[in-house]
C-alpha cells in the first residue's frame, strides 16, 4: 500500500486505479490533536485499519495523482537517523564501524518542494539519494528476528548536504540540517510491497542527467542490522525514520534552478527544486573528486576502532 | 520563575523549599502523552506568565515531590561541540553543533543506564542548557535572541567514548538515559548574565568539574544565532552549550552524580551498569590535557 500526504493536510492511499483516495476522515476516530498526529496514528493502528484501507484502495475512485499536490509523507518525524557512509562503493574493503548522526526533523521537503540553499559559505551542496526505513512501532533492543516486524515501510530520501562547514577534519553533520535539507517522497510504501530491501536500485537525475545509480545490495550494514543496532541505543517511535546512507559514487552539486529527481525502485520517484539567492555555480556532473576520496577511504575498518575524542 | 513538571504530571512553580501547583493555567492545553505536553505548555507560557505568577502567589506551597525532566521529550536536543577556552588563551574554534536523540532525556533523580556497548569510558559533561520558548529562525547575536528562550536548565551530557568512527562520531551521546535535564526551567529574568554562572559537578561528593560560563567561546546569544541560522527552533527544543573538559571523569555503576549551576539549580542522578565495569575514579587528566591542546581546528 502507498500512503501519501496531499493538498491541505490530507492523508491518502493510492488506489489500485492509481487515484488518491482520501482517508483523513477514517483517521479522525483516533482524535488527532493536529495534522501532525495523522500519520503516526495511521502507522500505529495500521493492522486494525488495514482491511478497511484495502477495501478503499480496491474501490479506488479518488482524485487522479495529477490532480493533487503531494507533500512529504513524513510530516515531522520525532527522529531522522542517518547512517554514515554505509556502502562498499564497489570496493571489496573491509566492513567499516557502524556510525550515524541525527538530522533536523524541522522544515522537511517533499515532492515538488524547493530546497533553499543558505548563504553559508559551503564548499558545495550535494544530493545524496537513499532508501529510508519508516518505523512501525515503539521499539527498543530489537533482536534480528524481531527487526523487520518493527518496520512499517520505505520511502525515498534525499539527504541534502552542505560540505565544508563546521570544524575541519570532523566532517561536520550540521551542514545536513538546514531547513528544507531533508527531502522525502513520493509516498510511504508498506513493507509487504518490498520483499527484499537489499535489492533496490537507487538513482538521482539532475536536469535529466544521471548522477547516482546504485543498488542496496552493496549496503555494508543491511536493514535488519541497522534496526537491531539503533534500537540498542535509542527507543524508536512510529514514524521515526532510519536513512540507510548513500553510495557516494555519483554525488554532484545542487544549484539554483536544478530539478533533482530521486528514485528508489519499488518505492517511487519524486522531484525537488533548488533555489539559491546567491546564484552560486559549481561544476555540473558527477563530483569525481569526492567519489575517489570516499572510495579510497577505508579509514574506519572495524578492527581499528579504538580511542575516541571528546566534544 | 522556576517551572517544574512533577512525576504525577502537574505543572508547578518551584520556590524556596516547596512548589505551588499552577496546572490550572494550562488546563486547556491538549496533549496526548505527558512527554509531548511541555512544548505546548511552553508555547502557551509566553502569554500566560502573569496568570502563572498570580497562581503561584495565591496558591498553597507543598513539599517538593518527585520531578520529571522539565521537557521529557524535546522536539530537538542540540549540543555544541567543545565551546570553552578551558583556561587557555587560544583563538576561538570554528563554531559547530550536532543533534542528539530526544529520547535520551531523563529527569532529576533518574538513573543513567550504561549500555552493553564496548565504550572506552563513559564521561559526565555538565552543561548549561537553553530551553526554547517560541518558534525562531535567524536570531540576531545579541540580547534579542534571549526572547526566544523559555529559560535555562541544567544538563549532564553523558558521553560514551570510543564508539563509532574515531574523530567525528557523536553516537555515544545518544543512548537512552544519557541526557539528564532539570530540575526546573528558570526564566531568563532570573539570570541577569548567563555568561557569569558557576557550574560544578561532583561524583559521590567528590568535586570534578568546576568552571564559569564566562569562559564560553561562543556566548549564549551567539549559540542561538548560529543554530537558528541553520534550522527553525521550536518551543521545547533544548540546546546544550557545551562543557569545559577540565574535570571530566568516569561515571560507573552505583555513582551519584550531582551538578549545580548557580541561579539555575541542582540536578542529581544515579548511574547503573548491569555489566559492573570499572574505570579509575577522579578527574580524567588525559582527556583534560588533550582538550587543552586543542585549538587549531
Amino acid at each position: 500500500m502507498r500512503i501519501v500526504a496531499f493538498d491541505e493536510q490530507r492523508i491518502g492511499i493510492v488506489g489500485n486505479d492509481e487515484t488518491v483516495v482520501d482517508i483523513t476522515d477514517v483517521l479522525q476516530k483516533y482524535e488527532p490533536l493536529g495534522p501532525e498526529d495523522l500519520l503516526p496514528d495511521l502507522i500505529t493502528h495500521f493492522d486494525e485499519l488495514k482491511p478497511e484501507l484495502e477495501r478503499m484502495a480496491a474501490a479506488g475512485g479518488g482524485t487522479s495523482l495529477d490532480g493533487v499536490r503531494l507533500h512529504s509523507p513524513l510530516t515531522r518525524p520525532s527522529k531522522i537517523i542517518c547512517l554514515m557512509g554505509n556502502y562498499r562503493e564497489g570496493t571489496d574493503r573491509p566492513l567499516q564501524v557502524l556510525d550515524l548522526f541525527f538530522k533536523s526533523p524541522e522544515g522537511i521537503s517533499g515532492p515538488g518542494d524547493t530546497v533553499v540553499l543558505p548563504p553559508h559559505q559551503a564548499d558545495i551542496f550535494h544530493h545524496e539519494a537513499e532508501v529510508a526505513v519508516v518505523i512501525g512501532r515503539e521499539a527498543k533492543d530489537l533482536t534480528a528476528a524481531e527487526a523487520m516486524d518493527a518496520v512499517f515501510g520505505y520511502v525515498a530520501f534525499n539527504d541534502v548536504s552542505a560540505r565544508g562547514l563546521g570544524r575541519s577534519g570532523i566532517n561536520s553533520f550540521l551542514g545536513k540540517s538546514f531547513d528544507t535539507f531533508a527531502a522525502f517522497g513520493p509516498w510511504i510504501v508498506t513493507k509487504d510491497e518490498i520483499p527484499d530491501p537489499q535489492a533496490l536500485s537507487i538513482t538521482v537525475d539532475v536536469n535529466g542527467e544521471r548522477r547516482q545509480d546504485y543498488s542496496t545490495s552493496d549496503m555494508e550494514r543491511p536493514v535488519t542490522e541497522l534496526m537491531t543496532y539503533i534500537s540498542s541505543m535509542a527507543t524508536l517511535h512510529p514514524g521515526d525514520v532510519i536513512c540507510c546512507g548513500t553510495n557516494h559514487q555519483g554525488l554532484g552539486s545542487m544549484q539554483d534552478g536544478d530539478a533533482v529527481v530521486t528514485t528508489v525502485s519499488g518505492v517511487g520517484s519524486f522531484t525537488i527544486h533548488v533555489r539559491d539567492e546567491h546564484q552560486r555555480a559549481w561544476q555540473r556532473g558527477v563530483d569525481r573528486e569526492t567519489a575517489e576520496r570516499v572510495k579510497a577511504s577505508a579509514q574506519h575498518p572495524v578492527a581499528a576502532a579504538s580511542g575516541g575524542s571528546a566534544s | 520563575m522556576k517551572l517544574v513538571l512533577t512525576s504525577d504530571d502537574r505543572l508547578a512553580v518551584l520556590e524556596d523549599g516547596g512548589i505551588v501547583d499552577v496546572s490550572e493555567a494550562f488546563a486547556d492545553v491538549r496533549y496526548r502523552s505527558a512527554a509531548d505536553r511541555m512544548p505546548r505548555v511552553l508555547a502557551a507560557l509566553v502569554d500566560r506568565r502573569q496568570r502563572v505568577e498570580d497562581l503561584a502567589r495565591r496558591g498553597q506551597s507543598m513539599p517538593v515531590p518527585g520531578l520529571q525532566a522539565p521537557v521529557p521529550r524535546p522536539p530537538k536536543v542540540i549540543a555544541a561541540f567543545g565551546n570553552y577556552r578551558e583556561g587557555s588563551d587560544r583563538e576561538r574554534q570554528t563554531q559547530d553543533m550536532f543533534l542528539e536523540s530526544p529520547d535520551s532525556v531523563i529527569g532529576p533523580d533518574g538513573t543513567v543506564v550504561l549500555p552493553n556497548h564496548q565504550a572506552s569510558i563513559f564521561h559526565h559533561e555538565a552543561e548549561l542548557a537553553l530551553v526554547i520558548g517560541r518558534r525562531a529562525k535567524d536570531l540576531p547575536a545579541d540580547d534579542r535572541a534571549l526572547d526566544a528562550l523559555a529559560g535555562y536548565t541544567c544538563a549532564i551530557d553523558v558521553s560514551a567514548r570510543g564508539l563509532g568512527r574515531v574523530g567525528p562520531s557523536r553516537i555515544g551521546k545518544s543512548f537512552d538515559t544519557f541526557t539528564p535535564l532539570g530540575p526546573a526551567i528558570v526564566t531568563v529574568d532570573e539570570v541577569p548574565d548567563p555568561q557569569d554562572l558557576q557550574v560544578t559537578l561532583a561524583v559521590n561528593g567528590e568535586m570534578r568539574q568546576t568552571y564559569s560560563t564566562a569562559d564560553m567561546e561562543y556566548r549564549v546569544v551567539e549559540v542561538l544565532a548560529f543554530i537558528s541560522s541553520y534550522m527553525t527552533l521550536v518551543p521545547g527544543d533544548v540546546i546544550l552549550c557545551g562543557t569545559n573538559h577540565q574535570g571530566l571523569g568516569a561515571v560507573q555503576d552505583g555513582d551519584r552524580v550531582e551538578m549545580t549551576i548557580e541561579r539555575v539549580g541542582t540536578l542529581a542522578v544515579s548511574v547503573s551498569d548491569p555489566l559492573k565495569r570499572e574505570w579509575p575514579r577522579g578527574v580524567d587528566q588525559e582527556t583534560a590535557a588533550r582538550q587543552r591542546a586543542v585549538g587549531t581546528s
